[in-house]
């Protein structure tokens, strides 16, 4: 049990050095999320006196939830494309051949996303707060978003190494990005649904993501709230349930061939 | 060979590896379309901002979003140079008895014609979506000019940039110098509407005018007062790119 621990811990500190040593990797995926959002904050600011949006101290207010899941997001898949260098490198088949718990080679990937998502959300709610960003919800609002961005990141990355692990191919997992992508802003995460209209509100209403968004938005802007925050962490943990599967099978898969 | 064949050559070049390595043009083709789709529905409440000047969100979206699909679209001209030197074949350019001008001339050739692809792709989209042509075909010939203006110019910062670090890791400046520049200016709203650092910075920021100049024909009538800033604009930029990219040329080493 405790060789298990060992190898689970062992793969997940990999997994995070690996995201951490690259900069050229890692540096992208948090600063273009942070870029959108200053960008987006400034430009729009103006719409928060829209009627029927949300009523937010700023845009910035508004924003910042998606900012986080986006930054998830985009880490995470980077994180799944390690996996499929892994593959291609041959590190994957020499972790078959020694005496590794077959499970610690996806849970070192999955847990490393997820404390690496964790960190990542609170680095956006700090450098948010150091441009004016008031969370209603306190620090306790604050841990309750940071622990869905971290279970989202988490699902993220099992879907995506479920993908990694099935094709091998690091491009194979970067070019699944756009599917990911159009699900974060064919949303409601970056602006109200209450202010759009047509097939893009009904295929934002559809989407989980604008539900888990608004869940923890509702601890931003409005203070605690245990109902919409649990909703949210139903959401990333559905991701995260279905990535698992998804991953457990693609390695069983893998290993079979092997 | 004159150094007309040569600047054609490789123009021509450019142009036929779209077709044959699509996966490095075809991301600059359906991005602006990505773009279009999620910021004229996501951001469909904002016309209803006093002040706003578009009837339609794709009104406002679409112009800019082609402009961004022909800054990408030359960057890949960029992209293929650097590509070039890792595999040792620019070299080969370099040293053969072509002038750097006329293989620098290619290349932005190149750049300038990949702008017209995202524009074809996007009058379609406009048409389909139902955005308002208010000037007509004047409408597109505008928007045109700003897409062949900016492929140049995007083309000309990639290929800098290239023969610079000879390498595709640069690839990431070369795309978010652009989408900078682009989203540094009245990219997602009026420069009235801007508040903070944003406002200030959009009103020094010469894609302003460009974007004036895009996108008038989609909320009015083309006058020679909303294209003339742009023109100047445009001009201003393709000189300082185009000089920057001719030094780096002619300071490279094989």
């Amino acid at each position: 049990m405790s060789a298990a621990v060992a190898q689970y811990a062992a793969l997940s500190r990999r997994s995070l050095l690996t995201m951490v040593r690259q900069p050229r990797a890692i540096i992208p995926p948090i600063l273009f999320p942070l870029m959108f959002m200053a960008l987006s904050s400034a430009a729009f600011d103006r719409t928060t006196q829209l009627p029927g949006f949300p009523e937010s101290e700023s845009f910035l207010q508004f924003l910042i939830c998606a900012t986080i899941v986006q930054g998830a997001l985009f880490a995470s898949i980077a994180a799944a494309s390690d996996v499929a260098h892994d593959i291609e490198d041959g590190f994957f088949d020499r972790l078959i051949a020694s005496p590794v718990a077959r499970t610690s080679i996806l849970a070192g990937r999955v847990m490393g996303s997820l404390v690496f998502g964790f960190v990542q959300a609170w680095f956006y709610l700090v450098v948010g707060s150091a441009f004016g960003l008031t969370v209603e919800g306190g620090f306790i609002g604050m841990i309750g978003v940071t622990l869905v961005a971290a279970m989202f990141a988490a699902g993220v990355a099992s879907l995506a190494s479920a993908f990694a692990i099935r094709t091998g191919s690091s491009e194979a997992v970067l070019g699944a990005f756009p599917l990911l992508f159009s699900l974060m802003f064919i949303s409601g995460n970056f602006f109200p649904r209450t202010l759009m209209d047509g097939w893009f509100k009904t295929a934002a209403t559809i989407n989980p993501l604008t539900h888990m968004v608004e869940g923890m938005r509702a601890q931003v802007i409005g203070g605690l709230d245990l109902g919409e925050w649990l909703s949210a962490f139903s959401i990333a943990l559905g991701f995260f349930v279905v990535g698992l599967v998804l991953a457990t099978a693609a390695l069983r898969g893998r290993l079979a061939a092997n | 060979m004159s150094s007309a064949e040569v600047t054609w050559g490789i123009a021509r070049r450019s142009i036929v590896l779209i077709s044959r390595l699509p996966s490095a043009f075809f991301p600059s083709l359906m991005m602006p379309v990505f773009l279009t789709i999620s910021f004229a529905g996501a951001f469909s409440g904002i016309v209803d901002l006093p002040g706003f000047p578009a009837e339609k969100a794709i009104d406002w979206f679409i112009p800019m979003t082609t402009i961004q699909g022909a800054a990408f679209a030359g960057i890949t001209t960029g992209m293929g140079v650097a590509r070039d030197f890792e595999s040792g074949f620019y070299d080969r350019f370099l040293v053969s008895p072509a002038s750097r001008a006329s293989l620098l001339g290619g290349s932005l050739l190149a750049a300038t014609l990949r702008g017209l692809a995202p524009l074809a792709l996007l009058t379609v989209v406009a048409l389909v979506a139902g955005a308002n042509l208010h000037a007509g075909a004047m409408s597109i010939v505008v928007l045109g000019i700003a897409c062949l203006g900016i492929g140049l110019c995007a083309g000309a910062w990639a290929v800098g940039l290239a023969v610079r670090f000879k390498s595709t890791q640069i690839t990431p400046l070369m795309q978010s110098g652009m989408f900078l520049t682009v989203f540094l200016s009245t990219a997602q709203m009026p420069i009235e509407l801007l508040t903070g650092w944003l406002h200030g910075v959009a009103r020094l920021n010469p894609m302003t005018n460009v974007l004036q100049l895009a996108r008038q024909g989609f909320l009015g009538d083309v006058t020679w007062d909303t294209t003339w800033p742009g023109l100047v604009a445009l001009t201003g930029m393709i000189v300082f790119l185009v000089g920057f990219a001719y030094r780096g040329m002619q300071r490279v080493i094989p």
